[in-house]
């Protein structure tokens, strides 16, 4: 089962990996794209700059979505056993469908992100009291909370970005995500100099 | 204190800093060539790298102190003090310049001067240090000849602070697009909270970076998974930066550049694709020990630093709001 697990994991980093290669890609196309535009120096006046913004959010979103399943496979395999995980992801990815056919792919989305900052939140509440209910594959607490507060900290950049764009605590909610991004960042790669920092010194 | 101190500091800047960089310039070409000694073989001439980047480190932060002190006469000398006829334009009396030390030609000079503290930082390597050595002496070599902060200092600065007391002086009716352009300058861009944030981290993370991709180098002509620890070591430093200091950029352009069209401008698009190769990087590197994937690993590091570069060159090549070229 362990193996099996290990294998899983092997292939999402994988698919993870090259998601986000592609994304480098659609960015090349757009800075092309853009200077090609821009021989004419009103360009952005024009209808044209809009144009190219709604494009370039068409090519994004695909990949955004199979990033977000990437990782929405990551954060509630630590919750599920496998079979329960499949299911759970069918059935998000099934509404997820339901709701961009129906109201936009930027709804859709939403719903994804929302669901994901749920279940992270749960992940990391779960972290935090050292649950034996979540799996991980790293030892140590440092690791395991940074690695939740990173995936946490991304979706909520991430809805903040799509579905809070307008909203009066846009910026808020974006030094919110950049907080928990950072120390996730941090508690991941130093995560024996935080363990000896802040766990054991809580402990003595 | 007026435009007579600011200028008299200003030549004096050229003066005290231009002997400093033609020294790190002579002293990074002899580092260049110890470099290139130890690599063909010739172990004796390490020390004498060593000695180089010592003293090259050295005058580099000689250099920086100098543009400190330059920075702190542009803040006491030059007061914008805006007439009352001005005052429904501009809500302020007076405005100061706090000039961070990384625009314009200061840059690459800050990044240079990182990157030389941070090989210091990975000495044990020899031949990597020699790679390294190798790399900074055709950046210092750069930093001379394209972007010298001595020869002509922060000349876009000059020219928006010239024209002000020119303007000043005559007193005719530019003085209303010259006082809006600059106070808007001066607060959203000198003076700038993330001024002082957002490039310094990115420039440190750049540093970083510089050894992961020679470290990458190395990992595919020696096949030692040593270089790769080192390179997965800096990448991590570099990342953390990297992603805070592009974090930080994102409020600092709703605030500045909120009636502008900044959305997917080449330097954003070039940033972000950065930033996913080198996630990519890390997310790879999870599973760098299983088979070939050392191999992706190292190759991805190398293109990631292309990117890198890349996204630094746009501001020069690619018209846009956060460029220095117009189309």
């Amino acid at each position: 089962m362990r193996f099996h697990m290990q294998k899983y994991d092997y292939y999402l980093v994988i698919a993870t990996t090259v998601i986000l290669f592609t994304i480098g890609v659609v960015c090349v196309y757009g800075i092309t794209y853009y200077n090609y535009l821009a021989v004419n120096p009103q360009w952005t006046r024009t209808v044209q700059y809009s144009q190219y913004i709604d494009g370039m959010n068409s090519y994004l979103y695909p990949f955004l979505v199979l990033l977000l399943i990437s990782i929405g496979l990551c954060i509630p395999k630590r919750l599920f056993e496998q079979d329960i995980l499949v299911k759970f992801s069918a059935l998000v990815m099934g509404i997820t469908l339901i709701l961009t056919f129906l109201y936009g792919i930027e709804t859709g989305l939403g719903f994804i992100l929302a669901v994901m900052i749920g279940v992270q939140c749960l992940v990391l509440m779960h972290t935090f009291r050292k649950s034996k209910a979540i799996r991980y594959e790293k030892e140590g607490d440092a690791g395991r909370i940074g690695s939740s507060l990173l995936h946490l900290g991304l979706v909520i950049l991430v809805f903040n970005f799509i579905s809070l764009r307008d909203n009066p605590f846009h910026i808020s909610i974006f030094w919110g995500g950049m907080i928990l991004i950072t120390a996730g960042n941090i508690f991941s790669f130093y995560p024996d100099m935080i363990n000896r920092l802040l766990f054991r010194q809580s402990r003595s | 204190m007026g435009f007579a101190e600011y200028t008299a500091a200003r030549e004096y800047l050229g003066i005290i800093g231009q002997p400093v960089i033609t020294y790190i310039l002579i002293v990074s070409l002899l580092q260049g060539f110890f470099s290139i000694l130890y690599l063909l073989k010739k172990e004796k001439y390490y020390d004498y790298l060593m000695k180089c980047l010592y003293i090259n480190t050295g005058l580099y932060i000689l250099g920086f102190i100098f543009l400190a002190w330059f920075h702190i006469q542009i803040y006491n000398t030059v007061l914008i003090e805006y007439p009352d006829f001005l005052r429904q334009m501009i809500p302020v009396g007076s405005s100061r310049f706090t000039v961070p030390l990384w625009i314009e030609s200061e840059k690459l000079y800050f990044w240079a001067m990182m990157s030389m503290i941070f090989v210091l930082t990975v000495r044990r390597r020899k031949d990597l240090v020699s790679l390294l050595g190798i790399i900074l002496s055709v950046f210092s070599a750069l930093v001379y000849f394209f972007s010298n902060p001595f020869k002509e200092p922060l000349p876009a600065l000059h020219n928006e602070i010239s024209r002000w007391y020119a303007a000043l002086a005559a007193g005719d009716e530019s003085i209303f697009q010259i006082a809006g352009t600059l106070y808007g300058r001066i607060t959203f861009y000198y003076n700038s909270t993330y001024m002082w944030t957002h490039p310094p981290m990115l420039f440190i993370a750049y540093a970083s970076l510089i050894i992961t991709a020679a470290a990458c180098v190395y990992m595919l002509v020696r096949r030692d998974t040593l270089y790769d620890g080192i390179a997965y070591r800096y990448a991590k430093i570099g990342y953390i930066l990297l992603t805070t200091g592009m974090l930080i950029g994102y409020p600092w352009a709703v605030e500045a550049w909120k009636d502008s069209a900044w959305w997917w401008d080449p330097k954003i698009s070039g940033s972000i694709m950065m930033w996913v190769l080198y996630s990519a990087y890390l997310h790879a590197h999870i599973y760098v020990g299983k088979e070939k994937m050392w191999n992706v690993s190292a190759y991805l590091g190398i293109l990631c630093f292309t990117s890198l570069i890349f996204t630094y060159l746009l501001t020069y090549i690619v018209p846009g709001i956060h460029s220095v070229v117009q189309p």
